[in-house]
């Protein structure tokens, strides 16, 4: 879950009303706003993904404000229409990143912390909404270093302009090549030989699009108006994305001029309210609650949405930025966090249920009693285990591995077959604990079919000077009869990678090969550092005790 | 007073009633009991005041590899000494008889007994011994070393002053002399010791106070208690078992989930695919147009069949559940399913690539909320963790969603636990699932932590026999 840095201080001062630093930190995981660690006046809190809003302080404390009850009701937002402000799509960008839209944002200022804020909500909203920026991305901009209208169209790659951070002119190939950006983005625009570029009236680079901006429209602690672009491959994601900003600018104190969009498939962002009507029996319902239509609705005002009865109805109004909004389902939501889920107290349901183990757990458990009974100890390994383990260590038959992609531990990167070179592996860790020693353990196996089959297994092992085949077959025998009235019988087998030769059989029982029982290979053995002599079993449990 | 004696404590008073002072070593030579036992024994006499114990500590001396050759050539000032007695002799001349020896030692050494003198002459610097001196006596660490090698074992305790130099003059030159140091106990009686009547003893009564050692008893894996623990609790409260594969395809891990196939969670980065695996069923031919459907509608991309094919290992127990409900369509039921899960994760004190998780799925026309809550919190009590209150969250597939948080009163904090919610519309819907469906669960792995105490989850699956072998089972 992402994570935002916020100062105490200054949500108090967004918030107003003289709240104190308790009733925010009471709050924030009301709001579903977990605290991740907490300073003197630093708080960083993991927010959900699906509320970008919560990216900055500015939009906590929005959320904050509700749940206080200090201000409550959706937030109005105001745009003006009049002024030039313009974009203009050519149509040549639609095969690579149809889609532009922005809004112009006067007269605010933003102060260095203002400033980090803005930045860790364009991150977020980067990575999450606009996967890694391949859907949509923002440019933010100092306005008056601009001159409208902009065009959003295509260059090529060697188009030269002053990016961010630089005072040199360089091509676009050059900042796909060298700058880390380029390096992280540049596969969004592919093999490409066009690639999108927003220019200004005077034919000014200002943004290339998803990978930098223009050095001259850079934004300080100095600007006061800016204009935001975002552009993108899905419309309305890059209109959710700025719908986002938009919120955050207006909680940073600026006012906005509409930015005109045309061209091609696009169209001046629109960021009216949706309404949703609803019953306010099913919430209730569901929620295990019985409130009245008013209560109800100064519940959805507390989480900033409108709302209003309409008979033995709701309306809710939905402003743009809420698009996690889906359905009835999360107006259920939002009542509850307006209603305080503190305030929902636990029910005990009637029920007339009579629960059940699952049969194969039920059998494992029998056996495990009288493994232990042997006087076996339960081991647990993973069955995504390594390949050193499972095939080279006991030079065991590789040819039918099953392997992950991308593992980011060595240890775990192929499915196991077979469970007892995990059991070596148990002893050859154990080496200077007292013998003897006697390990089993249970658990899934897997073997390639189709595509894939999943059987479980038992294996045991007994390691100590004294112990011998008679030993361990004597295990196996009364497992078998006195868990399941299973007879077996061990027949001689001439080769098995894991034992000695001469010291191996196969464990045949209702006339089928179910396993492999022996004394352990000295060579696999000395792979595994163990010192002592080793017998041991592997059964399949599938088919036999259970399907 | 009259005392209850182990067989190992009566056969030691035994011995040491006939012989006052023995070391421990002496102890059991003379009776054949193991050195493990008269350590025992004598201990358990200590405190019961029977026995007083004395540490000594022996020095011996041996010869070291110079001071074997010493012995059987001579020290190397004294084998100088007796190649310039014939007459003085140059520097080269001596270096080459007095083959492999330290020339600068051997003349420090003899000018330091007053054995010789250099003379610098027109054919460089001679060597020649002192004044009238033909012979001389022998020197103490002449007499040490005869001393010492003639000890048949190699081992000599010296004493005495006059030695005591030389030894301690042989020890600063390399290898020479040896130190030997031993620690011995020697046993005593006490007064009380001396005085018990072996014979008047009671016979049949044994010490119950001794200490033993300790047995290891076989067990289930502790971790699999608390796995035990938990289903048994579910079983309780009327849940039934599902099981379901490790392996699944990404159509029911994450598609009929209503993740969609851009989702960051998808990506190889966080979870495992299977190389090359497809599954070649997915589900019936309804269910994949309703899934795809919903995810055009809601998510707004092209649905891609492939990508759902594709093997995973199980990131949640949800595909089994949302299946199990997908296939059978109830209108009540409480069930469960329980087992691996694996997340594409570094390992660390608190993540692992494989791990437990359990999952409770409640349908029902009447359920509401508030009874998962009631239900979650009666679960925590049957575990033993009375203090518990719950925090809105997000999961991509329920929604209201909750976490609950429960108090560690060892830790002294709320630590996050089961995490909670109903089942989207747009999950369930698709699937001809119905009624509401509210599920709860987590991982196994934090609670048996909280069991046994440990700070580090990967201590678990290290399969350490000590810690096995010791774990509190009831906590």
């Amino acid at each position: 879950m992402p994570v935002v840095e916020l100062s105490l201080s200054r949500l108090q001062k967004l918030i107003g009303k003289n709240t104190n630093k308790k009733q925010i930190l009471d709050s924030l995981p009301f709001l579903g706003l977990d605290i991740e660690s907490l300073g003197r006046n630093i708080v960083r809190v993991e927010y959900s993904p699906n509320r970008p809003d919560y990216s900055t302080d500015f939009g906590i404390a929005l959320g904050l404000q509700g749940i206080l009850g200090i201000s409550k009701g959706m937030l109005r937002l105001n745009i003006r229409k009049k002024g030039n402000y313009e974009i203009k799509a050519d149509s040549s960008t639609s095969k690579i990143r149809p889609f532009v839209t922005g809004i112009i944002a006067r007269n605010g200022s933003l102060d260095d912390e203002a400033v980090k804020q803005i930045i860790n909500m364009q991150e977020d909203l980067h990575f999450g909404l606009g996967r890694k920026r391949k859907k949509s991305s923002i440019g933010i901009h100092d306005l008056d270093r601009i001159s409208f209208p902009l065009k959003y169209t295509t260059t090529s790659r060697d188009h030269r302009f002053v990016p961010l951070n630089s005072t040199k002119e360089i091509s676009i190939s050059e900042i796909l090549r060298d700058s880390e950006v380029g390096r992280d983005y540049g596969s969004i625009l592919g093999q490409s030989a066009k690639v999108p570029i927003i220019t200004d009236a005077k034919g000014q680079t200002i943004s290339f699009p998803p990978i930098i901006n223009a050095a001259l429209t850079t934004v300080t602690t100095k600007t006061k108006n800016i204009l935001v672009e975002v552009t993108g491959i899905d419309k309305q994601s890059a209109e959710d994305m700025l719908s986002v900003v938009v919120t955050i600018l207006q909680g940073a104190g600026f006012q906005f001029s509409q930015l005109k969009v045309s061209g091609s498939k696009n169209s001046t962002p629109n960021f009216a309210p949706r309404s949703i009507v609803f019953d306010t029996d099913p919430v209730n319902k569901i929620l295990g609650l019985n409130i009245s239509g008013s209560i109800l609705v100064s519940c959805l005002k507390k989480c900033r949405l409108d709302a209003s009865v309409k008979g033995k109805k709701i309306q809710c109004t939905i402003p743009r930025y809420r698009f996690d909004i889906f359905g009835g389902m999360d107006i259920v939501e939002e009542v509850a966090l307006g209603y305080g889920i503190d305030n929902l107290k636990p029910a005990w349901p009637a029920s007339v249920h009579i629960g059940e183990k699952n049969a194969t757990s039920e059998k494992l458990d029998s056996i495990s009693r009288l493994m232990t009974g042997f006087g076996f100890m339960e081991t647990l390994n993973s069955t995504l285990t390594s390949e050193q383990i499972l095939y080279e260590m006991t030079n065991r038959d590789s040819s039918q591995i099953i392997s992950v992609t991308s593992s980011k531990s060595q240890e775990h990167t192929i499915l196991r077959d077979s469970i007892l070179p995990g059991l070596l592996e148990n002893l050859s860790k154990n080496i200077h604990e007292t013998y003897p020693q006697k390990f089993f353990e249970s658990g899934i196996v897997f073997s390639k079919d189709s595509p894939i089959k999943e059987t479980t297994s038992l294996a045991c092992v007994t390691a100590s000077e004294e112990t011998n085949f008679s030993e361990i077959k004597a295990v196996l025998q009364s497992l078998l009869r006195i868990g399941f009235n299973i007879k077996c019988e061990t027949k001689t087998l001439s080769k098995h990678t894991l034992f000695s030769q001469g010291r191996v059989a196969e464990i045949v029982a209702n006339k089928k090969t179910v396993g492999y029982i022996g004394e352990l290979d000295s060579k696999v053995l000395e792979n595994f550092r163990i010192r002592t002599k080793v017998v041991g079993f592997e059964i399949k449990l599938s088919g036999l005790i259970f399907d | 007073m009259s005392h209850v004696l182990h067989d190992i404590e009566k056969q030691i008073i035994k011995l040491l009633q006939s012989t006052p002072n023995l070391t421990e070593e002496q102890l059991s030579q003379t009776t054949t009991l193991s050195m493990d036992q008269i350590r025992r024994g004598v201990e358990w006499l200590r405190q019961k005041d029977l026995a007083n114990v004395t540490d000594t500590t022996n020095l011996s001396y041996g010869l070291g590899k110079n001071g074997l050759d010493a012995l059987k050539n001579g020290l190397p000032e004294r084998r100088l000494v007796n190649l310039v007695k014939d007459g003085p002799k140059t520097f080269d001349e001596i270096r080459s008889s007095l083959q492999g020896l330290d020339l600068n030692a051997s003349i420090a050494h003899a000018k330091k007994n007053d054995w010789i003198n250099i003379e610098k002459t027109d054919t460089g610097s001679k060597i020649l011994l002192k004044g009238n001196v033909q012979h001389p006596s022998a020197n103490p660490e002449e007499h040490v070393i005869s001393v010492i090698g003639a000890d048949p074992d190699g081992k000599c305790s010296l004493v005495g002053a006059t030695s005591m130099s030389s030894i301690n003059s042989l020890m600063e030159r390399p290898d020479f002399i040896i130190k030997h140091e031993e620690k011995t106990k020697t046993v005593s009686l006490s007064e009380t010791g001396k005085n018990i009547d072996l014979e008047k003893l009671d016979s049949e009564a044994i010490d119950v106070e001794a200490d033993v050692p300790h047995v290891h008893a076989a067990r289930i894996h502790p971790l699999k208690d608390t796995i035990n623990e938990i289903r048994e609790t579910f079983v309780h409260l009327g849940f039934t078992e599902i099981n379901g594969n490790l392996s699944q395809s990404s159509f029911w891990n994450f598609d009929a989930l209503f993740t969609p196939q851009d989702h960051p969670a998808r990506e190889l980065q966080d979870t495992f695919y299977l190389k090359g695996l497809n599954a070649k069923q997915l589900a019936t031919p309804t269910q994949i147009k309703n899934v795809s459907n919903a995810h055009k509608k809601g998510w707004r991309y092209y649905w891609d069949i492939q990508e759902a094919r594709k093997m995973v290992l199980r990131t949640h127990t949800t595909c089994v559940t949302i299946k199990h409900l997908a296939d059978k369509k109830p209108d009540e039921a409480r069930i469960f399913s329980l087992g691996r899960v694996f997340r594409n994760e570094k390992l660390s004190f608190k993540h692992l690539a494989e791990f437990n998780q359990v999952e409770g799925i409640v349908v029902g026309k009447h359920i509401t909320l508030r009874d998962l809550m009631g239900i979650q919190k009666e679960f925590y009590r049957k575990i033993g963790l009375t203090k518990v209150k719950f925090w809105p969250t997000f999961f991509p597939y329920t929604e209201p969603s909750l976490q609950s948080m429960v108090y560690n009163e060892k830790l002294g904090k709320w630590i996050e636990l089961f995490g909670m919610g109903i089942f989207r519309p747009e999950v369930t819907k698709p699937l001809g699932i119905t009624k509401p469906v509210l599920a709860w669960g987590g991982g196994i792995e934090r609670i048996a932590m909280l069991k046994f105490g440990l700070d580090d989850v990967r201590e678990f699956y290290n399969n350490n026999l000590s810690w096995l072998r010791t774990a509190t089972k009831c906590q």
